[in-house]
């Protein structure tokens, strides 16, 4: 080959390993700008990821205080374990992650392998373990102190703390393990307890310590605002603690609702449900019996039903179940027929027994029927008969006008997550039939939150009030931020109406289905209902009770559902109206309201032993008269050494002191006789036969007597003691009513 | 010798990538120094004292006649091969290779002089024999066998990369130079087989490939050093995060004034930066063809062929590797790593490639 010959070959050559450097530095072009134009966003940020360390400081949440400033869930501060991993990678010469997996997982009993994992991801915060107590945080911080450990850290954080365990669970709800609100006020008012987490996002180097220029923001955290509620710890207290009772004696197989309204502004004054779950521990199933059932699942199928039983145990029944009313909503087909005048209190009605409706024949309650009677006491006697025909007068679409007035087919707006609406007839198929069941409170169905409203409205002068939960939001320092005003949502019935309808519903307590609601002086009002839970005859019934008091000037709504009773009674002029009863009467002295007794009343009246100790016998004779009470005398000296009942102690009119005159002086025991189950007179007659002197409460102490039996004893039969001893007896109704 | 101006576009380009060089090892060791040593001019000033010398190195090369080599290179050869044994005795072990030669004042890589003492070798001795390469078993089998004796104590120390650079520089020699397509073709056969036993038998290769096929995998372990490397270049996007605002450099990046300082770059000086670099390179490997085009005789394109392949190979196997487009190998950036002697032997070559433009013929 000649020189030129090769000369223009290596240049073809040349030219050849020229493309290809070319084609090369090409491809390495696109590649780079590929990787910072278009992966760099993807790629920047897990490179800050990992370049930042991102700390949150945690807000401190709200606290939910009742109407008095008690609180009823507080934050407390805890610690929450967090890793770098970067920084345990780059110190893995003074302890390696395997050790330090070892040793954090033996004080936070926590599973090694997760654990490791954490430890090791490519990351820059990983949480390790939450919400620590301060003792198990002190055990890692020596742990970390003592092996040189980086990148541990312990975050300040909170933890919720409910002082008062289950009160008012379903109404404050609780939270998760963000701090989030997951049930309840702390649910609904999440945004304002919760605050802003603050952060501090500083740079640092593959080593942990910190980059030599500046890179730090800090974003202070903003404590969240306290929420007060129109919730009084005392008076939720009494109505959980009558509940609860009632619960257990009247084995209610779905539960107990119970909400008690100042209807004047339609503030909550308690609102409970029963059975009830521990704040502090919501996740934790109360029933011993489902506890052990979900044991026994298969695994796969335990995660789902102990959803269920929980989303159950957390179910407000106040708020997110109706129910059919049956006849406490005779109250307001009384108020419509008022209202529209189409009834007067002395109408007469006959019932039968039963009455005929286009193709069908109603039954009332009462077999046999309440034959002649007026409408005043039709109401008494809560007799269907009669409402179907005054429902009837009203007429179907004044009927509906009301019932919406009366806010029965819209959502209250309470401050609670998942409130229900109830269910009602479509206008086209509100008819006759449709109509005089209604009348009675049957074939729809309302919450008990709708009912109480209602009722709060009648009370309330015809005026409905927004029931509501919240007072006001606070900021740490006290200031009020915000305040939730009563709001009027609208005149329901006319004030001369609500008066009239009042006083009706004082007869029913004092002489009809709801006597078991009596207290003495406090003129309650209120209407009893029993309704049986479809499918029918199954014998499942809601025994209800709604009363409010004084009757003159109502203060206070309480309305108690019983759903389900199964130890005997079921009808709520038995069983709902002694819970009502007992709560009203704690309530109404709470709230210190002055009794104001009739003539009659004052004849039975209790009054509250003098003291006549250090007294001459005669002197103590004429003091004891003067409060209507009789005496006995032990011993044979001339100076009261002391007495039984002691002073200040209520016993009712005409019962008997017994006052020792000799030092010394062996007290005379006696036996509590039982007089459960016994009239009033039986009872009587029973306790004082034995020297002691009887305390009558319940239906027994209300005018009208019949069907009247004690249920409860206080102290229990069989018990020795002294003579003169105050026996409490509890009376209710068992004669059949709804 | 013909006396005449040397490519002065050449010359530019090669102070311009090695002033952007020293920049950056500045600006990417200075961290890791502080670190290390507690002096954040620790490297920069090593480098700075090598390049000045290396810069008076070239000068005085491009006026030395590269004919004069011609009668060196075989015992350059022969001086090399030696080095190349002597340092499996007495080379330093670092990161499980001898590859370096401790020199007392600074150390050095015997397989620098290796591509060099290849460089001259095979062009000086293709062009003394123009028609040599016709042949197989007695043209282009010998040369076959000195790049094979050479890779196989490359491989011993074990140095992956710098057989592949060997490789690379023979193969293009004598692609150039005149070897037959059939011939280099065939060879093709063997050397894949070659290096997929290599990757196979050895557990440190097989690693490096599965982490470049998904460097995600293991993060914290053979991925780390390539995600790393990907998150720098990532975080520059198309302007950077400034001249020595790096954030990879804190140690994430080991030693990112090494083999990754480009990814430094990418991330101070964004796709801007990159793009600059990449094609200043482009033009150093155009301008070098040139001069190999115009060099006067066959020794003279031939050697310039060799070490403009020599920074082609180099550059784009270490830009190859920090962006992810092939396995991990160690390989510096020519102009930008830290390495005194690394950076005295690119820049004789300078020298050399200077004098060759020096007397080139223009038509
Ligand atoms: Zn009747």
């Amino acid at each position: 080959m000649s020189e030129s010959k090769t000369r223009m070959q290596i240049k073809k050559r040349m030219y050849f390993v020229l493309f290809c450097c070319t084609l090369l530095f090409a491809a390495l072009i696109i590649k780079t700008g590929y990787l910072q134009i278009v992966k760099g966003d993807e790629l920047q940020k897990q490179a800050i990821e990992q370049q930042t360390r991102d700390r949150i400081i945690n807000s401190k949440r709200g606290t939910i205080f009742d109407c008095n400033e008690k609180p009823l869930a507080v934050s407390a501060s805890v610690e929450t374990v967090t890793a770098s991993p970067a920084e345990i990678k780059a110190n893995s010469e003074n302890i390696s992650p395997e050790t330090l997996a070892n040793g954090l997982a033996e004080i936070l009993a926590l599973d090694y392998n997760a654990l490791y994992e954490k430890l090791t991801k490519n990351t820059s915060y990983e949480i390790i373990k939450r919400k620590i107590e301060k003792d198990e945080a002190d055990r890692v911080r020596n742990y970390i102190h003592e092996n040189k450990v980086k990148g541990i850290r312990l975050d300040a954080d909170t933890k919720r703390f409910y002082p008062y365990g289950s009160l008012a669970s379903h109404v404050i709800g609780f939270t998760g393990l963000d701090n989030q609100g997951l049930e309840g006020i702390e649910m609904v008012f999440d945004k304002y307890l919760k605050g802003s987490p603050g952060r501090i996002v500083s740079a640092k180097n593959a080593a942990g310590t910190d980059m030599p220029f500046k890179y730090e923001k800090l974003v202070d955290p903003q404590d969240g605002l306290n929420v007060v509620l129109t919730i009084d710890e005392n008076i939720q207290r009494f109505a959980e603690k009558h509940l609860e009772t009632a619960l257990i004696e009247n084995k209610l197989l779905k539960g107990a609702a119970c909400i008690v309204l100042n209807p004047e502004t339609g503030e909550i004054l308690a609102m409970t449900t029963k059975p009830d779950y521990d704040l502090n521990n919501p996740f934790y199933i109360q029933d011993e019996q489902i506890r052990l059932a979900i044991e026994q699942l298969m695994p796969e199928e335990r995660e789902k039903k102990r959803e269920e039983e929980l989303r159950k145990m957390w179910r407000n029944k106040a708020v997110v179940d109706s129910y059919e009313p049956g006849s406490t909503f005779k109250i307001f087909t009384s108020a419509m027929a008022l209202e529209e005048k189409v009834v007067s209190l002395n109408d007469r009605f006959f019932c039968g027994g039963s009455k005929r409706v286009g193709n069908y024949n109603i039954r009332c309650w009462k077999a046999g029927g309440h034959g002649s009677q007026t409408f005043l006491e039709g109401v008494q006697n809560s007799c269907n008969p009669v409402f179907i025909e005054v429902g009837a007068r009203v007429g179907t679409e004044r009927f509906r006008h009301y019932f919406e007035g009366l806010g029965f087919t819209q959502k209250s707006g309470i401050e609670l997550p998942g409130e229900a609406m109830g269910i009602f007839h479509s206008p086209n198929y509100f008819n006759e039939v449709e109509l005089a069941t209604c009348s009675f409170g049957q074939s729809f169905q309302i919450t008990p939150l709708q009912m109480i409203a209602g009722v709060g409205a009648i009370a309330n002068e015809g005026k409905l009030m927004w029931p509501h939960l919240v007072k006001q939001l606070t900021d740490s320092d006290g200031n009020v931020v915000k305040e939730y005003e009563s709001q009027f949502v609208r005149q329901v019935i006319s004030k001369e109406t609500s008066q009239q309808l009042c006083s009706i519903l004082e007869t029913v307590v004092s002489k009809g289905t709801g006597s078991g609601a009596y207290i003495k002086g406090f003129r309650i009002a209120g209407k009893t209902g029993t309704s049986e839970k479809i499918p029918r005859g199954n014998g499942k019934y809601i025994a209800s009770f709604v009363g409010f008091a004084p009757a003159d000037d109502p203060q206070v709504v309480c309305l108690v559902i019983m759903d389900e009773p199964s130890a005997g009674l079921y009808y709520g002029g038995q069983i709902a109206t002694p819970v009502v009863r007992n709560i009203m009467d704690d309530v109404l002295n709470y709230l210190g309201i002055e009794p104001a007794y009739t003539p009659e009343e004052k004849e039975t009246l209790e009054s509250a032993v003098p003291n006549v100790v250090g007294k001459s016998i005669s002197e103590s004779k004429t003091i004891l008269a003067g409060s209507n009470l009789k005496y006995r005398i032990e011993g044979a000296g001339n100076t009261v050494i002391s007495q039984m009942p002691k002073a200040g102690i209520k016993v009712n009119q005409q019962s008997t002191i017994t006052l020792y005159t000799e030092e010394n002086k062996t007290v005379t025991m006696t036996i509590v006789p039982n007089v459960l189950q016994k009239s009033v007179v039986d009872a009587s007659n029973a306790v004082s036969k034995a020297d002691l002197n009887i305390k009558i409460v319940g239906a027994g102490s209300a005018p009208s007597n019949g069907g009247i039996i004690s249920y409860r004893q206080e102290p229990a039969a069989g018990e020795s003691v002294e003579v003169g001893t105050v026996v409490t007896v509890e009376f209710r109704r068992v004669e059949a009513g709804e | 010798m013909k006396k005449g101006q040397i490519d002065f576009q050449f010359f530019i380009t090669v102070m311009a990538l090695l002033a952007l060089g020293l920049i950056m090892v500045f600006s990417s060791s200075s961290e890791s120094a502080r670190h290390i040593f507690g002096n954040a001019y620790y490297f920069i000033n090593r480098q700075l004292l090598w390049a000045v010398i290396s810069v008076v190195a070239m000068m005085a090369l491009s006026k030395f006649d590269y004919h004069r080599f011609g009668k060196l290179s075989f015992p350059i050869l022969l001086i090399s091969g030696f080095l190349l044994v002597l340092v499996l005795v007495v080379g330093e072990e670092i990161n499980g290779g001898k590859r370096w030669i401790n020199l007392g004042f600074s150390t050095f890589q015997p397989s620098e002089a290796a591509k060099i003492s290849i460089i001259l070798f095979f062009s000086y001795s293709l062009s003394k024999n123009p028609n040599i390469l016709k042949t197989f078993w007695t043209g282009l089998l010998p040369y076959l066998a000195v790049l094979g004796i050479f890779s196989g104590f490359l491989m011993l120390e074990p140095h992956f990369s710098g057989t592949v650079v060997i490789l690379g520089i023979g193969v293009v020699i004598l692609f150039v130079g005149g070897a037959k397509i059939l011939h280099l073709a065939m060879l093709g056969v063997p050397a894949v087989v070659g290096g997929w036993i290599l990757i196979f038998t050895s557990e440190y290769r097989m690693k490096r490939i599965t982490a470049f096929l998904d460097p995600f995998k293991d993060k914290l372990g053979d991925g780390w050093q390539i995600i790393q490397s990907l998150y720098a270049i990532g975080s520059g996007g198309i302007f950077g995060l400034g001249l020595g605002r790096s954030r990879q450099k804190f140690l994430y990046i080991p030693e990112p004034h090494n083999d990754f300082i480009f990814s430094i770059l990418c991330e101070e000086l964004g796709f801007i930066g990159a793009l600059v670099t990449i094609l200043l390179f482009a033009a150093l490997i155009w301008r070098g063809i040139r001069i190999a085009m115009n060099a006067p005789d066959t020794f003279g394109s031939l050697l310039a062929v060799g070490i403009t392949t020599l920074i082609a190979v180099e550059v784009i196997i270490n830009i190859a590797v920090v962006t992810s487009s092939m396995p991990v190998t160690g390989m510096p950036l020519p102009f930008f790593s830290y390495g005194g002697t690394a950076l005295f032997a690119i820049m004789c070559c300078m020298g050399i490639m200077l004098n060759i433009s020096r007397q080139s013929v223009q038509k």
